[in-house]
């Protein structure tokens, strides 16, 4: 539990991780707000209770995904930082197992990273709500914490992705653009390939967007679970065991 | 107590550290010496456990570093003075490294004030000189009240009254019953701080005797300190 503490310390008494969470809430805030109310403003004025209440939390967690980015970029840093700075000696002449160290910064970022998004996400529901006043939305209906839940574990996983890249690659800048081609870019060029739907099922993007109901499904829900954690824990076990085995012992 | 023993690391082809055995005892200095690139930061590394020996072992207390339990309440450890993150304020340096160790927060205050940076331990470290930043390593460094401290190069970058103040607190720390490991590439400065010495050239121990027994009189530590390499190196 040190551990985590000591890094929870380190997280939150850098600037620099400031400017991240802060760019990427308030952008999301932005876009969540022009998106929902967007979206809202073309809405049949049939719409039931329950299927405002769904339309809401959909329009605010593509706005949450929206944040993985400098989300994940601050698991790169997280841990880049200390390698450009050579703090990371230090690191580990205070906690000598790696493995602790790497798990500690995973603890911390994923709580980061669910804070984050309910930053996001509370304020976007409530302005749903406000926005969409008349169709009289229900609270919660049963289908949006599958929608809460996948937005919620893409933000996770793309910061922890982050993170292993970083513990992996060392440099900050070659893991941001690795992390960046996994997110972004490869799932775009894969779907543009013929047979590209079937690989896009093990990229990451994919079953993120199907679980907020942005994309046709094309796999079962708890596959796309499974898909998504899958890109959070397995880089990071790559982290460890590389950090292991590296004779430079970090 | 630091026991070295056959401790050997190779990198590539080059023997950075070659089969190296020495002890550093409490209560004195021992200072660490050798030219650039000796391996004295290297045997460090491997010390603190920052790096795998190829051969031998190097415990502190009896055991491994990696398998001390808190390990800065028994080891303090100053490398590279320069190795700290910019953005972040001095106290909140040593405020996660204290709690990393579960050492009390309170301790922080103190430790500024005795290195010297009392008035400025709130400022951020990347606008410190690397006299301060030598200076909050060695705060870092006691942070845990060690019995044991391992210092490389700890007076670079500081002035003539900040060698003199340094020199003044590593005899007091070892006075208090401490076992200190100095390391230094400058001669002059080992021969008024150090009890008792340890000389490595090319990886190589050359020598490991108590001070008054290297330096006899009408003999500066410089002309012995050559004396001892060139006569291994032949």
């Amino acid at each position: 539990m040190s551990a985590v503490a000591a890094e929870w310390i380190k997280l939150r008494t850098l600037r620099s991780t400031w400017w991240a969470l802060g760019v990427g809430v308030l952008m999301s805030l932005v876009l969540t707000v022009l998106g929902a109310s967007t979206v809202i403003a073309r809405w049949d004025p049939g719409r039931t209770s329950d299927q405002a209440a769904m339309g809401i939390v959909v329009a605010v967690y593509v706005g949450v995904v929206l944040a993985q980015l400098p989300f994940g970029m601050l698991g790169t840093m997280s841990v880049s930082g200390e390698h450009a700075s050579g703090m990371i000696d230090t690191t580990f002449v205070a906690t000598p197992s790696r493995v602790r160290v790497l798990m500690a910064k995973a603890a911390v970022l994923s709580g980061a990273a669910v804070g984050g998004s309910l930053l996001i996400s509370v304020p976007g529901y409530l302005f749903g709500r406000f926005f969409a006043a008349e169709f009289r939305p229900s609270l919660l209906p049963a289908g949006a914490w599958t929608v809460i839940a996948g937005g919620t574990l893409m933000i996770v996983v793309t910061t922890l992705l982050g993170l292993a890249l970083g513990a992996i690659l060392r440099n900050g800048a070659v893991a941001a653009t690795a992390l960046v081609a996994i997110v972004l870019v490869l799932p775009f060029l894969v779907i543009n390939l013929p047979g590209g739907e079937q690989i896009s099922r093990f990229l990451p993007a994919y079953p993120a967007l199907q679980l907020i109901e942005q994309l046709p499904d094309i796999m079962p829900t708890w596959a796309a679970f499974t898909v998504l954690a899958a890109w959070g824990v397995i880089p990071l076990l790559i982290a460890t065991v590389a950090g292991a085995r590296s004779h430079h012992g970090s | 107590m630091i026991e070295v023993n056959g401790l050997t690391r190779r990198f590539g082809r080059t023997l950075a550290v070659d089969d190296l055995s020495f002890t550093v005892s409490p209560g004195r200095i021992t200072g660490f010496l050798g030219p650039n690139g000796a391996g004295k930061t290297t045997t460090m590394r491997l010390l603190l456990g920052l790096d795998r020996p190829t051969a031998g072992r190097a415990t502190v207390n009896g055991v491994p570093y990696r398998e001390l339990r808190r390990p800065l309440t028994q080891v303090g450890a100053l490398l590279d003075a320069t190795a700290v993150q910019g953005g972040r304020r001095a106290d909140r340096h040593l405020w996660w490294l204290a709690r990393s160790n579960g050492i009390s927060r309170t301790r922080i205050g103190g430790l500024l004030e005795l290195v010297g940076l009392g008035h400025v331990g709130g400022g951020r470290v990347g606008g410190f000189s690397l006299g301060m930043k030598q200076r909050l390593g060695l705060a870092a460094a006691l942070l845990g009240d060690p019995e044991v401290l391992v210092l490389d190069e700890p007076t670079n970058g500081l002035d003539p009254e900040g060698i003199r103040w340094m020199r003044g607190l590593l005899k007091s720390l070892a006075a208090e019953g401490r076992a200190v490991l100095v390391s230094s590439h400058l001669m002059s400065e080992m021969a008024v701080t150090a009890d008792h010495l340890i000389v490595v050239a090319q990886g190589r121990l050359r020598a490991d005797a108590p001070i008054s027994e290297l330096v006899r009189p009408g003999m500066s530590l410089e002309d012995a300190f050559m004396d001892v390499i060139s006569r291994s190196a032949r």
